[in-house]
């Protein structure tokens, strides 16, 4: 087939210097699988870091690790949904990203009344306040270098709503930090959880769709011109 | 769960799919005939949808390319068997909505322009940052524009901009409307053209 006339030299120039076969990526589940240590490091690192809750032995192991467990697989899902949005022309439906974010509220809202109603137990009215940022912080100190991996992943493809898909892995590592902050934190009044965990997840879901939009504006541009880059 | 991107090229009968689905399989293994294959399946339906969203065909002409080039960096991301337009135009959407954050910004950084001048007199407002109206203030002679952006998007009277440009009131007043008749010829076409 003779077809060079009809194609720009430049562009054909381009694809001919890097021709080399290439591996498509794989399904946005099993790419989501790279971000599985990452779950596993906040979900046994936060209690290991800072200490198991003290009221641990009033819950069932099913309750407190199996639980967790749970809530990190549900952290990881929506990182594949994130990863799924970042690739062209895959866009989640309208339905898909209220079935999301729905998905990550909900969870850990159940988590927190199940856990309240299995070991209640509420800090005293002196040091709530500080409590609660303390939750905030470590939740988010550990979370939101976590989110680095998922943007790195989500990065490879180009994604046509980079906010949407940052807010989406952002919330996966957040949710999945909250499966290792309910080990150490043994504070279960849904105020407390609510407000500071559920704050935690949230600024990671918002540092996720920010450090998205900072990626995508810093994509570098071919141009014809350009011909070295990869 | 995820719904495919709409090109322009949507109602295409499945066979169109059918026949990209290998070329693309092809081109990820390496082969330059499949690539050219897919560039001439595709081409000009990318320049046709790029042609709708941008003013000017060269513009369109060379997203269009680049859409090729970002496809070829990029062709790890499509995977068998799924559709090829919608990866394609993905990202064609990419790159449009690149290239329209770029004029935002450049129209912005113009608009500045005139607005260092008018000191404290706060951002423009929306206007300027369209795309349209500032192409047509370019073709407007620089002494008109800047009598027209300093009393309509910056609020001054003719007094305060005849004597920041050191003209008379009334100067810089014909200044400004022969700016707006100029616009107004400049923008109703192009309006006219994309309704």
């Amino acid at each position: 087939m003779t077809t060079e006339p009809m194609i720009p030299t430049a562009v054909l120039d381009e694809v001919r210097r890097d021709l080399r076969p290439v591996r498509p990526l794989p399904a946005p589940l099993v790419r989501a699988l790279v971000v599985l240590p990452v779950g596993l490091a906040l979900l046994a690192g936060l209690p290991l870091f800072w200490g198991l809750r003290r009221n641990i032995g009033e819950l069932a192991p099913w309750a407190s690790w199996g639980l967790s467990g749970l809530e990190s697989l549900a952290g990881l899902l929506i990182v594949g949904a994130a990863l799924s949005e970042a690739v062209p022309g895959r866009r989640l439906s309208a339905r898909a990203v209220t079935a999301t974010l729905f998905a990550g509220a909900l969870v850990p809202i159940t988590l927190t009344l199940v856990t309240s109603w299995l070991a209640p137990a509420e800090e005293s009215p002196a040091v709530r306040i500080r409590f609660a940022i303390e939750c905030f912080d470590q939740i988010a100190v550990w979370a939101m270098p976590a989110v680095a991996v998922p943007a790195w992943l989500a990065a490879r493809a180009w994604p046509e709503r980079p906010a949407v898909a940052g807010a989406f892995y952002g919330l996966g590592t957040g949710v999945m930090a909250d499966a290792g902050a309910r080990l150490f934190c043994w504070v279960s009044s849904p105020l407390h959880v609510l407000l500071s965990h559920g704050g935690a997840i949230l600024a990671v879901t918002i540092c996720g769709a920010v450090v998205a939009t900072l990626i995508d504006r810093r994509r570098p541009r071919p141009t014809i011109s350009d011909r070295g880059r990869g | 769960m995820a719904k495919d991107a709409a090109g322009p090229a949507h109602g295409e009968p499945m066979a169109e799919e059918d026949r990209l689905v290998p070329l693309m399989i092809a081109y990820q293994a390496g082969r330059l005939d499949a690539f050219e294959a897919l560039y001439l399946a595709l081409a000009d339906d990318v320049r046709r949808f790029f042609a709708a969203s941008v003013l000017e065909p060269s513009t369109a002409h060379d997203l269009a390319q680049q859409t090729f080039l970002e496809l070829h960096r990029a062709r790890h991301t499509y995977r068998p068997p799924r559709p090829v337009r919608p990866w394609v135009f993905g990202i064609a959407v990419n790159l449009r909505r690149r290239h329209r954050r770029e004029a935002m910004a450049r129209a912005r950084r113009e608009a500045d322009a005139p607005a260092t001048m008018a000191e404290g007199s706060g951002p423009p407002p929306d206007v300027v940052a369209t795309v349209a109206v500032q192409r047509a203030l370019e073709q407007i002679p620089a002494g008109r524009r800047h009598a027209w952006l300093l009393h309509h998007v910056h609020g001054f009277s003719f007094e305060e901009i005849g004597a920041r440009l050191g003209i008379g009131a009334g100067a810089a007043k014909l200044r400004s409307s022969r700016a707006m008749r100029g616009l107004r010829a400049l923008l109703v076409p192009w309006k006219r053209d994309d309704d």
